[in-house]
């Protein structure tokens, strides 16, 4: 299979699966900041994990070398204020770039809105990048996981991050059931 | 239901991730302190001089059969790496490992070290150290006193190999390794280089074979 | 009008998604990368491709001009995602032409919103590098740290920002 194809192929799961959470409409993905409806934190870390243990388990036993997949670099500040832009973004717009297509597709016009949006700052970001773009590429730490960061096992990364998501997980089902969907 | 399995199944596989962690040994320390007081390496000398000894040694060669063809250290057996480190070697008899130069002999020194074997050391600079010290050790010409000691102790050793010494090279053209730093008369030690260029050990051995009888 | 899947059991399907795509494609799933393609090449269209492609932070995006999305990887995801969604919607009759917004507001605020809070993320997702879907889901699976920081950033910022949009969805 072509890896165009494969692409595609990839992202009709990845778009079926995200509609079918619901994860389309924004009243909804919105909720996991007024903790009425804890949904994203599950999805997002229910795939999280499970790609994560996959992906240690079969790099164990040798089905998949870890080594030849794309892990993106660290740029400590550049990626902290992204994150912080994003998330202020996210509760405007009620939707991130993946969902926004997802509501795009299904006929909802805020999402084609957040698209239209996505692309506007991009291109103002691109005008303007001659000028940050030292910031941009500041503290840079080039490929490194946790396991390297915390000078633990990578089996023990992984138990951590499982441990931290099923105790998010076992939160948000006391915090659902308090407030109701 | 389901989703309590999936989460039994996540625990299981998430946490029984650590157990499969390698803690940082002591067997590293071990090493580690090895390689630090340089007890992982001998010299061609002491080799030479086990050799003579007649001391129990399993010497083995770790480059090409080829090469192992062309020349070898008199007694060694020629191995690759992958048998190596599989096979089952006695563990009473002390092994010394050589290749061409360091890094495939250390690297093997490691995984035998690993393996559990505990006497084991490799040559330091491999077949190149023992040409240019033991079969075809060389005298420069402009040697001082206690270099021609040294030179003469080794000659001892170079004809009981069948081995060639020279006398009379010029400086610049010995065959340089670790023994070339801080050698020599204070005039030459003080230039831009310690003397010689290294040679490589292909062309050391050529030497060698271009001798007829 | 068929209910919602499963949260958990949608997540670790898509979680079975992406670890496909570590071991086919050697890569995880992402989102802003797409449009950041289509950024390039509508500014290329604009200002014309030589003067696109000087632009430092649109060059990348356009090694075959203005045809480059068609070879973009992430492109080709993003169609995928969007066709997946639209045929689970259709299957389940969860199809709707609406503009979803809180009870209060009307839909141009809406828009607005929309539009504004996108710019501010697209910024953000070009400074670090991706998305949610990005960074947050495939660099998180990887345990890569910058992808953990921004989790953990815009999870805050978002709780932060989220009274002061109370208005927008309560």
């Amino acid at each position: 299979m072509s890896p165009l194809v494969l692409a595609l192929v990839l992202g009709l799961a990845f778009g079926a699966l995200l509609e079918a959470a619901g994860l389309g409409r924004a009243r909804k993905l919105v909720g996991q900041f007024y903790f009425t409806d804890l949904t994203v934190l599950k999805v997002l870390f229910s795939a999280l994990v499970t790609a994560m243990i996959g992906a240690f388990w079969l790099d164990r036993l040798g089905v998949i070398d870890l080594r030849q997949v794309y892990i993106p670099e660290t740029f400590v500040v550049p990626q902290a204020l992204g994150g912080v832009l994003f998330g202020a973004g996210l509760v405007l717009a009620g939707l991130c770039p993946g969902t926004s297509c997802v509501a795009a597709a299904t006929g909802r016009r805020d999402g084609l809105a957040v698209m239209a949006g996505l692309v506007l700052g991009i291109v103002v970001f691109n005008a303007a990048f001659v000028r940050i773009r030292g910031f941009h590429e500041s503290t840079a730490l080039g490929t490194v996981t946790l396991p390297e960061a915390l000078h633990i096992g990578r089996g023990s990364a992984v138990a951590l991050v499982t441990l931290m998501a099923c105790g998010a997980f076992a939160l948000a089902e006391r915090l659902q059931t308090g407030s109701g969907q | 239901m389901s989703r309590r399995l999936l989460a039994a199944v996540a625990l299981v596989l998430g946490l029984g991730a650590a157990a499969t962690d390698v803690a940082p040994t002591a067997a590293s320390a071990r090493l580690a302190a090895d390689i630090a007081a340089e007890r992982d390496h001998i010299t061609a000398e002491e080799l030479a001089e086990r050799i003579m000894n007649g001391r129990a040694t399993r010497l083995i060669d770790l480059r090409s059969e080829r090469e192992f063809a062309a020349f070898h250290i008199p007694t060694a057996t020629h191995a690759d790496i992958e048998t190596l480190v599989a096979a089952d070697l006695p563990r009473d008899t002390p092994i010394v490992l050589y290749s061409e130069g360091a890094p495939h002999a250390a690297q093997a020194w490691v995984l035998l070290e690993l393996r559990g074997y505990d006497d084991v050391t490799f040559l330091r600079e491999g077949v190149y150290e023992w040409i240019a010290r033991i079969h075809e050790p060389q005298l420069a010409a402009d040697a001082t006193p206690a270099e021609r000691a040294d030179f003469g102790r080794r000659a001892v050793m170079t004809r009981w190999f069948g081995g060639q010494p020279h006398v009379g090279v010029p400086r610049a053209e010995l065959a340089a390794g670790y023994w070339t730093a801080g050698e020599g008369p204070p005039e030459a030690r003080e230039g831009a280089s310690a003397g010689a260029a290294p040679r490589s050990a292909a062309s050391l051995i050529a030497g060698i074979r271009r001798r007829g009888c | 009008m068929r209910r919602d899947a499963d949260p958990y059991l949608a997540g670790a399907g898509i979680g079975l998604v992406l670890l496909a795509a570590y071991a086919f494609a050697g890569r995880g799933l992402g989102a802003s990368g797409a449009f950041a393609s289509a950024a390039a090449t509508l500014t290329a269209a604009a200002i014309g491709t030589e003067q696109a492609a000087a632009m430092p932070a649109v060059a990348d995006y356009l090694p075959s001009g203005l045809a480059s999305p068609l070879s973009d990887w992430l492109v080709w995801e993003i169609v995928g995602v969007a066709v997946g969604a639209f045929v689970s919607a259709w299957r389940a009759g969860r199809l709707a032409s609406v503009c979803e917004r809180g009870p209060g507001i009307r839909p141009a605020t809406r828009i607005g919103a929309a539009l504004a809070g996108g710019a501010v993320m697209g910024v953000g997702a070009k400074l670090a590098r991706g998305c949610t879907s990005g960074q947050g889901l495939s660099g998180g699976a990887l345990l890569s740290v910058g992808s953990w920081i921004f989790i953990v950033a815009a999870f805050a910022a978002a709780y932060a920002c989220a009274p002061l949009a109370r208005r927008l969805w309560r």
